[in-house]
């Protein structure tokens, strides 16, 4: 499974309206690697990640999950439960509900239905995870308070740690370290390489070209929601196209 | 589209309990005060315990609409199109039993000019069929209105007012006469509920003891189930629906559910209110009845089952002593109530509680719900605000600043 | 009009042989004298149509010679006749005084004589009573005498009649006569020439003159006449649907684009919207109070000088609501809704109390009153005509105001995104303040609007809220284009389907297909292009 496509964007094209936002865009993410990708506001990033999880369906072009299943056929949630799992640029937990409720509601042990789900919630399995996970992303004295109350960089991590209940084949964190202290970043960048898995893959899209070069394996350059480039970090800081529209002149 | 005016707080046990001790005190009271001691020093007339039962029925039907507004963060500005259709239901039962067993002709069949009832109002003298249609029927139009909406993501203010409007299509519709539900006069001359006598001094205060006693029934049943994982899963897409929806959960289903369980819980409110008042007529779906449903909830505190009873029980206690006297006086106060609840107190009286029992306990108490308040704040602006600048934001009650945090 | 007259005067060209005679005094009078009951008779007839061939005034002598014989004051001579007056006598052909040579002896008469002179004497007053009163009082007794009377007098009667009832009540006459010539070819013609003004009227007419009708080719071409009729009379209902509907659109439109306004910018539906209207209506009800006091003179110009007004009493109470409630409830949609009902119960409770329940009176100058006749019965009332030309004016400001302004372009700015519109050196608070002014500006508008052909009352307003929230659906959040396709449709649809179903079932399809249309396109027709 490892290095085996776990996304797949193939003549990806969106439009709103007169607006094209991603005009073609071909792409590939593989298991066991953490994948950066990084590009100028407007580059499409975003964009690509709304398509992905279903939140925009896009003009034209096929996205394939582990190379079978096509994405632009599932609802948003389907997608989820076929194993794409996304953080949001702003944090987005349940502020009214407590870190260890917000844990559990990202297991789905019954994914066919939530009726089954409510009904087995009392699942041993659901508790040990969620002790596990609270352990990790080191949340667990906090476990009882209301999502709402954490300070910014926790709740980053408590979104982070959703994502690790629901065990996802592709996890897309958008911008997870925005208005981070240096501290908060470097907690993240260690979650982070944690997620990494032989059969998962990890989508980073992230201005902070540092925390990208510290966690990504690999990097992809968007500019106008195109790539115009793809490889390694450094490699990516000495190309000159590369340099020309993001690094400045 | 549009945020959701979460509370960002969840039910306080004591309060629930407090209420539910109280609720359940009030049913005990009601039969004996109104039975055997009716002509002691503390009895009560029939009146006195009518309107008893008559606030309970709106309690039922605020706790109703907290269900899918406080939790599940749907407005519906047309929950009294539910309560008038148990209402009208209730009616032909009524009436149509009447009819069968008593020989008594309905005023309807009178001024229609029929001479017999339409073909709608068949087996309407049966009690178990007649509970079984307001059980079912109000669900079924609440099931199918909230399965395209939903499917459709219609939500937030679209959806408000297009419950009112569809509540206002309704009330034109009972209007005619020709829909054959007595049209503008509505339904009224009751006789007999269940074989009792409906105007009789036990019929009145046992209506009103049953009242109470299904309130605090539903209380129990709702508030149980909003602690369950299902009413987790509420709160979640009233925080943030979209979150949900990448964390695998379809939510058209639980919200489908939460809607309709409110809607049915709504027609009851309405069976249970319709033989106490003695009569139905459209102006129970009238767009005012709607929205002073959703200020009963607001001024109780949205997301608190014992927050929708308070609410509902002080103003339509206040509006029955108002109306007494000085009826003109009445839509300036409700107004004033309303702009003072958005303006100042966003949790409604929620929010007066928090400053007595900061004054009261010990300051831990304080620092702890200020960080809370603080923190919220804090996500909003986009700034990582700590407990320090969360405990003077929650200090100053009230103000903007803690307000938008709660806002959320 | 001018095409059924010219229809109507070629026909009685043929009716009237000879019609354009002069009229020869002299041989009038010596016929009346003649003794001859049948020579009398046509110089009566004559006479009666003296207003026709000599104008006024030649009525005026005819109609004093028609007196004379009818209550036996004319004398005959042997050579001349003349009036026996109280102060003397007067020739008969000049009415000056004048002295006779010889005996006189007044004219014999008979009962059918004496009819045919009062008809005459009916006729003639048409053409020389100077109060349309006393005219319309002889078109009625004419009615039931008509001896005298020809169809060629009545449409000479016709050209010089200014009164519009009496115009109404000489034109039936002539009808009728006109239908019952014992020619079935002038029949026919008459038809043809009523059916060339097609109202539900002149149909009625003719259907009931085919009712006695013997002559099948009468029948044939009547039958024809009413087919044409008919379809004229479909086109023109239609017509008049669809500017019923537009004026009920124009309204809508005004309320809906400042609704969509303040939606698309700030995602708060006003629910005071309607009430917005109200204040409105009553600014310009206070406006016409205030001219008939200080410039009476000024009164019919009253909605003109409220346009300003009433714009500026419902900005004035939209920016003030903005300030005091809906600022503090931004991010809370859900409340604000709470928020401007109860702001709309607070208005209607304070109107009530403070001015009273009754609807208002409002003076309905000339601009606003009377219409233009289209096609069939459909009349392009000028009332209705106001309302669609404020709209219009109306939502081309907007537009331009929106395209061409700072403030125009702020709002635009804001409502794609707030937080970079205000990181780019836009002043929301200010613009959400304007555009709420702005937005409750155009409601007070519909209350101008309105108010020529609605009732104004502190209520008025509830019955629009849902009609232009529906608009505002269906035309797409921000869109103003859509909002005035949504609200010509949703007024079409309503003014459509009320006649056939009512207006309740109007209302319940508008909703069911506003609900149908939405699961389909939540965004709305003209959804405003880009990410959200």
């Amino acid at each position: 499974m490892p290095g085996g496509q776990a996304i797949q964007v193939d003549g990806l094209r969106v439009a709103f309206g007169d607006f094209v936002a991603i005009p073609g865009l071909s792409f590939i993410a593989r298991y066991g690697e953490i994948h950066g990708v990084i590009g100028p506001n407007g580059a499409g990033k975003t964009t690509l990640l709304d398509v992905i999880t279903g939140k925009t369906r896009p003009k034209g072009g096929k996205v394939l999950l582990d190379g079978r299943i096509d994405l632009l056929r599932l609802s948003e949630p389907e997608i989820a439960l076929a194993g794409v799992g996304r953080k949001f640029q702003k944090p987005s937990v349940f502020d009214a509900l407590s870190v260890r409720e917000n844990l559990e509601l990202a297991l789905r042990l019954e994914p066919r239905s939530i009726r089954a789900e409510v009904l087995r919630w009392g699942d041993a399995r659901r508790a040990g995870r969620v002790a596990e996970v609270l352990a990790e992303i080191g949340l667990a004295s906090v476990a009882e308070r209301l999502a709402g109350t954490l300070a910014h960089g926790q709740k980053q991590w408590l979104e982070i740690g959703m994502l690790l209940m629901q065990r996802p084949r592709l996890l897309m964190l958008d911008e997870p370290v925005a208005g981070m202290t240096e501290q908060e970043t470097a907690h993240t960048a260690d979650l982070v390489r944690r997620l990494k898995a032989p059969d998962r893959a990890v989508l980073v899209i992230e201005h902070d070209m540092a925390f990208v070069e510290e966690i990504a394996d690999r990097v992809t350059v968007l500019h106008e929601g195109a790539p115009i480039f793809e490889g390694g970090m450094a490699a990516a800081r000495a190309n000159d196209r590369v340099r020309e529209v993001y690094l400045g002149r | 589209m549009a945020a959701n005016d979460a509370t960002g707080r969840v039910e306080r046990p004591g309060l629930f309990r407090a209420v539910a001790a109280m609720m359940a005190a009030i049913a005990v009271a009601l039969p004996v005060l109104g039975g055997p001691l009716a002509a002691g020093p503390a009895g009560i007339s029939p009146y006195f315990a009518n309107i008893v039962g008559q606030i309970a029925t709106f309690a039922l039907l605020a706790i109703a609409l907290d269900l899918i507004w406080g939790y599940a963060g749907i407005l519906s500005l047309g929950h009294g199109l539910f309560f008038a259709f148990g209402g009208y239901l209730v009616a032909m039962h009524m009436l149509k039993a009447g009819y069968a067993y008593n020989g008594v002709t309905p005023d309807v069949m009178t001024f229609m000019g029929w001479t017999e009832l339409p073909a709608h109002w068949w087996g309407f003298e049966s009690a178990p069929y007649a509970l079984l249609l307001i059980l079912l029927l109000p669900g079924l139009l609440a099931f199918g209105y909230g399965y395209f909406s939903f499917r459709s993501r219609v939500a937030g203010v679209y959806f408000a007012i297009i419950t009112q409007a569809l509540t206002y299509v309704a009330m034109l519709l009972m209007f005619r006469n020709d829909t054959g539900f007595g049209g503008n006069n509505g339904m009224t001359g009751f006789s007999t509920l269940l074989g009792f006598d409906v105007g009789a001094q036990a019929t009145v205060v046992g209506l009103a003891t049953v009242s109470v006693l299904v309130t605090l029934g539903v209380y129990l049943a709702c508030g149980r189930l909003m602690r369950s994982p299902f009413g987790r899963i509420l709160i979640a897409i009233r925080d943030d629906e979209d979150r949900l929806r990448f964390l695998g959960y379809d939510t058209l289903w639980p919200k489908l559910a939460v809607w309709t369980l409110s809607a049915v819980i709504a027609a009851i409110a309405g069976a249970l209110y319709v033989p106490q008042v003695g009569i139905i007529n459209p102006k129970l779906l009238s767009p005012e009845l709607s929205i002073e449903i959703a200020v009963w909830v607001a001024l109780g505190g949205r997301g608190a089952l014992a927050g929708a009873v308070i609410g509902a029980s002080l103003i339509s206690a206040l509006k029955f002593w108002l109306t007494g006297f000085a009826p003109d006086l009445w839509p300036f106060i409700l107004a004033g109530v309303v702009l003072a609840i958005v303006t100042t107190l966003p949790n409604g009286l929620l929010d007066l509680r928090l400053p007595s029992l900061r004054a009261r306990t010990a300051r831990a108490a304080v620092a702890h719900a200020g960080a809370r308040a603080g923190a919220r704040a804090g996500a909003r602006a986009g700034a990582r605000a700590g407990a320090r600048a969360g405990a003077r934001a929650a200090a100053r009650a009230g103000e903007p600043a803690a307000e938008t945090g709660q806002g959320g | 009009m001018a095409r059924r007259f010219a229809a109507i005067l070629s026909l009685l060209c043929l009716l009237v042989p000879g019609g354009a005679a002069a009229l020869d005094r002299a041989a009038i009078l010596t016929e009346i004298c003649s003794g001859d009951f049948r020579a009398q008779q046509t110089a009566l007839e004559s006479l009666a149509g003296a207003g026709a061939e000599a104008g006024r005034e030649g009525a005026l002598w005819a109609r004093a010679v028609v007196q004379g014989f009818e209550g036996r004051d004319l004398r005959c001579g042997a050579d001349a006749a003349f009036i026996d007056r109280s102060d003397g006598l007067v020739s008969a052909e000049t009415l000056e005084p004048a002295s006779p040579g010889g005996d006189l002896s007044a004219p014999s008469v008979n009962l059918r004589l004496r009819a045919t002179a009062a008809s005459a004497g009916f006729v003639l007053a048409l053409f020389t009573e100077e109060s349309a009163e006393a005219r319309l009082r002889a078109a009625g007794r004419l009615d039931r005498r008509r001896e005298a009377v020809s169809a060629a007098v009545l449409t000479a009667a016709l050209e010089t009649e200014t009164d519009p009832a009496v115009a109404q009540a000489i034109g039936d006459i002539r009808t009728s006569l006109l239908l019952r010539d014992a020619d079935p070819a002038r029949r026919a013609e008459a038809i043809a020439a009523i059916a060339a003004d097609a109202t539900l009227r002149n149909r009625t007419t003719i259907a009931e003159a085919l009712a006695n009708e013997p002559d099948p080719a009468v029948q044939a071409a009547g039958k024809a006449a009413l087919a044409e009729i008919d379809r004229t009379l479909a086109i023109g209902n239609a017509l008049a649907t669809l500017y019923s509907g537009a004026s009920y659109a124009s309204v809508l439109v005004l309320a809906a684009l400042g609704l969509a306004i303040i939606f698309g910018l700030m995602g708060v539906i006003n629910l005071a919207q309607g009430e917005l209207i109200m204040v409105g209506a009553y600014a310009t009800w206070f406006t016409q109070e205030a001219i008939r006091i200080v410039l009476p003179a000024a009164l019919d110009w009253y909605l003109f000088i409220a346009i300003p007004v009433s714009f500026a009493a419902a900005a004035l109470v939209g920016i003030a609501i903005e300030a005091t409630v809906i600022r503090r409830l931004y991010d809370r949609p859900l409340m604000t809704l709470l928020a401007t009902w109860a702001i709309s119960l607070l208005l209607i409770n304070a109107v009530r109390v403070g001015i009273g329940t009754q609807n208002l009176e409002f003076h309905q100058p000339g601009y606003v009153s009377g219409g233009f006749p289209v096609v069939g019965d459909f009349i392009m009332t000028s009332n209705r005509l106001f309302a669609i030309a404020i709209a219009a004016a109306a939502f081309f400001a907007v537009l331009a105001l929106i395209r061409f302004t700072t403030l125009g372009m702020n709002m635009r700015a804001v409502t794609q995104n707030r937080a970079m519109a205000g990181a780019a050196g836009v002043d929301t608070r200010q613009t959400d303040r304007l555009a709420f002014g702005l937005g409750s500006g155009l409601a007070g508008l519909a209350g101008l609007a309105l108010s020529p052909l609605y009732n104004v009352n502190p209520t008025m307003g509830t019955g629009f809220i849902v009609d232009s929230f529906m608009v505002v659906v269906l035309g797409g959040v921000g869109s103003l284009a859509g909002a005035v396709v949504a609200a010509f449709g949703i007024g079409q649809i309503n003014v459509a389907i009320e006649p056939v179903y009512g207006a309740v079932a109007a209302k319940v399809i508008v909703l069911l297909l506003v609900i149908l249309f939405i699961q389909r396109r939540p965004e709305g027709l003209f959804a405003p292009k880009g990410r959200r």
